[in-house]
């Protein structure tokens, strides 16, 4: 059979006029080219009013977000402004798809072209099922993952950065009684600007720096406690270090909301049982405010956080220390060097080099803690400002962190979804250098894989 | 002789020290989990009633009598059940699919794809409640435990995903080639061959998907409506919130129940789980 000498250019013209014509023109893929074609026409139809005009509706909501209907329209016949963020946001995803397919089906185009006039002929049958068998099984694996992930994760990712530049809050922009509109950057002045915020920088400055500080400091006073109980379990003189070991791995294995629920009740300043063993002993007169005065309740937090994250560090540090090799703590000790000049010269480098990732990742999880703020104090108690009262205009407690002031403005009435969507966006900026850390430090970054 | 004496007893004063602060910490330790265990045994409903010293009071069962007798306790445990066990089935079969992919085949746009994933699990998933909602509403899957099962599984897929790929690099590429040549599909060589000899890898992340939304109460909270629909997570938090005082000794024995079996689960898994987090923590 004669090859065209010019199928490379025949293909390209025909693929760039419909998606999969060259294909079932020049190249005989006959299966994927009618796909592909077909997706085309699908496209194209439900940009018509056979199909309802769904894409030109889909992008046209975005736009809007609805628009007002006259009085006494039936409820279910309003604009949902809500709806149609989602719908655009998932028309916007189906068109970027098929734009990338449609460029990148011109490319393999021209490819398998290409490679037809360089051998003279056309695949056999057996070549194409070998090639099928190949390339199709990575692409079918994956798409369903990719489709969960696009729907859950994607796009609900995208629509809350979204809100952030809407006024989609209680009582007035809830649909589908009303509409929500696009507002541009006012909640960030709102949030951000001390002129015209009101409260909210005021509690946004407070909850930022606690998240900051709480961030270091359960960090560094979880894994330093873990390494203290490791270090003190290696030394060989310890009686009975297994039986140690096994109790400090407890508050591990225990699910951690359990751990904080409890610890919530013994801390309780009345009916605590801490409390009133302490007042029984008459060590202390009035019950202790674990949980109830800002500056105890932060503290409290950074304690119970150690009993619950120490066993973690301790598991860490303990593998990293094996590791260290004996001959380094020899040649010390013939050198004349105290067992604390050993740990302060050998053993602390060393395992601070081989943990500096994982004390990086538990500082960016930290900033997120979600359960230990939420679960024993519940952000509480009210954060003054002054004789202001700041958590009734805004929510946010004393011992909020970022994320639970996020949980609280979406999940409480009235729903702040908007300033809730602001804050969510600058835990991704926070999160970004971490991502981006993590990202560098894969195996696969440094093999020049990705 | 002297001086050999003296430095005896520095040192066995330094142990006596060390062994003190190692039984402080013993009893800090255990203090919490032995007053929930006495607390659950006691026939007092409240917390201001319990005895300050544990186990002092007489021994009843009654609160976990309570417990199944007036709260869907068994509908709680019996949905968290369902949950897990079938996102363990879910996230092991597509992560670990996923995983083989990413290591093994190459696919249009195969870097954006895994370099997004890495982003991605940065990212906490609750960030985008409100859409995860919503979407919920419109798949019907509000109140239902396969919409919950569902958001779970999409979360995991990039962390897991990618944890499997590390674990695939590692295994031999001959073992599904040999397969191919045995005239196998690349899903049949990778069920046959491939799957068994990650097994370690593959029961670690059974593992941890199934103890995973055990304990989550962000997405329950916001999906499940009746109550006989709820998982522990949540039936446990609103037992126990804002009416703490009166609930706490059921809420001791039906967080008992929980803890016994994760526990028990955990020593068993010990030394797979310590080892996958001594490889995974500290030598990347």
């Amino acid at each position: 059979m004669e090859i065209d000498s010019n199928l490379i250019k025949k293909t390209k013209i025909a693929s760039c006029c419909f998606m999969g014509l060259g294909q079932v023109l020049y190249l005989k893929q006959y299966v994927r080219g009618i796909l592909m074609m077909l997706f085309e026409i699908i496209m194209i139809f439900c940009c018509t009013p056979v199909f309802n005009s769904a894409i030109p509706t889909a992008l046209y909501g975005v736009i809007t977000l609805g628009s007002p209907k006259p009085e006494g329209t039936p409820i279910k016949m309003l604009d949902h402004s809500i709806f149609m963020l989602i719908e655009g946001l998932f028309t916007i995803i189906i068109l970027g798809i098929f734009i990338i397919l449609y460029i990148s089906q011109v490319k393999t185009g021209m490819k398998d072209a290409e490679r037809i006039i360089k051998r003279g002929r056309y695949p056999t049958a057996k070549e194409i099922r070998n090639h099928l068998a190949t390339k199709s099984f990575p692409v079918l694996g994956i798409t369903p993952s990719l489709l969960l992930l696009s729907i859950f994760t994607l796009i609900p990712l995208l629509f809350s950065m979204l809100i952030a530049f809407t006024n989609y809050s209680s009582p007035d922009h809830i649909p589908p009684k009303n509409l929500v509109d696009w507002v541009g950057l006012s909640n960030f002045t709102t949030m951000f600007s001390r002129n015209i915020g009101g409260n909210w920088p005021k509690a946004f400055a407070r909850v930022a720096v606690w998240t900051l500080l709480w961030a270091v400091l359960s960090t560094f006073t979880c894994f330093f406690t873990g390494f203290l109980f490791a270090v003190i379990l290696r030394d060989k003189r310890i009686q009975f270090p297994k039986f140690f070991r096994t109790v400090f791995i407890l508050p591990y294995a225990i699910p951690q909301m359990l751990s904080l629920f409890v610890w919530a009740n013994l801390l309780n300043g009345t009916f605590g049982p801490i409390n009133r063993t302490l007042q029984y002993w008459h060590i202390i007169q009035q019950g202790i405010p674990w949980l109830s005065n800002p500056t105890v309740a932060k503290l409290t937090l950074v304690l119970v956080n150690i009993w619950i994250g120490f066993p973690y560090s301790m598991i860490l540090t303990t593998s990293s220390m094996t590791a260290i090799s004996q001959a380094q703590y020899e040649a010390a000790q013939i050198d004349g060097a105290s067992r604390w000049q050993q740990f302060i010269h050998i053993t602390l480098p060393l395992v601070m080099y081989q943990l500096k990732p994982a004390l990086i990742m538990q500082f960016a999880g930290n900033i997120n803690n979600f359960g230990a703020v939420f679960f024993l104090t519940g952000g509480g108690p009210n954060l003054m400002f002054g004789t202001n009262n700041l958590t009734i205009s805004t929510q946010a407690g004393s011992t909020d962190l970022l994320i639970s002031w996020i949980y609280k403005l979406t999940m409480n009435t009235p729903n702040q979804y908007q300033l809730a969507s602001v804050l969510s966006i600058l835990v991704f900026i926070v999160l970004v250098p971490f991502a981006l850390y993590n990202f560098t430090h894969t195996k696969a970054f440094k093999d020049g894989e990705l | 002789m002297k001086e050999h004496i003296e430095k005896t007893n520095r040192v066995s004063v330094s142990v006596i020290l060390l062994t003190i602060i190692l039984m402080i910490q013993v009893i800090l330790v255990l203090y919490p989990l032995a007053f929930t265990v006495s607390a659950s045994f006691s026939d007092s409903n409240s917390l201001a009633s319990t005895s300050i010293v544990p186990f002092k009071h007489k021994f009843s069962v009654f609160q976990y009598q309570r417990l199944f007798t007036q709260t869907n306790y068994f509908h709680w445990y019996l949905n968290t059940l369902i949950i897990a066990t079938s996102n363990m089935i879910i996230t092991v079969f597509v992560c670990s699919l996923c995983g083989y992919i990413f290591s093994r085949f190459t696919f249009p746009f195969r870097k954006p794809i895994m370099a997004s994933m890495i982003i991605l699990q940065m990212f906490p998933s609750f960030i985008g409640m409100i859409a995860t909602y919503v979407i919920l509403w419109k798949l019907n899957a509000l109140n239902t435990l396969w919409g919950l099962v569902l958001v779970y599984s999409a979360g995991s897929i990039p962390f897991n995903s990618w944890l499997m790929k590390g674990y695939f690099d590692t295994i031999p590429h001959d073992i599904a080639e040999a397969a191919y040549i045995d005239g196998a599909t690349p899903l049949g060589a990778f069920l046959r061959v491939v799957v068994p000899a990650a097994k370690p890898q593959i029961i670690f992340l059974a593992l941890t998907s199934f103890t995973g939304p055990w304990m989550d109460f962000i997405f329950p909270r916001l999906v499940l409506r009746t109550d006989s629909k709820k998982t522990l997570a949540v039936g446990l938090y609103e037992m126990i919130n804002g009416r703490a005082a009166d609930h706490f000794t059921m809420f001791a024995a039906g967080a008992l129940l929980v803890a016994i079996p994760f526990t028990i689960l955990f020593v068993l898994g010990q030394k797979s789980l310590l080892q996958s987090l001594a490889t995974t923590g500290g030598k990347e």
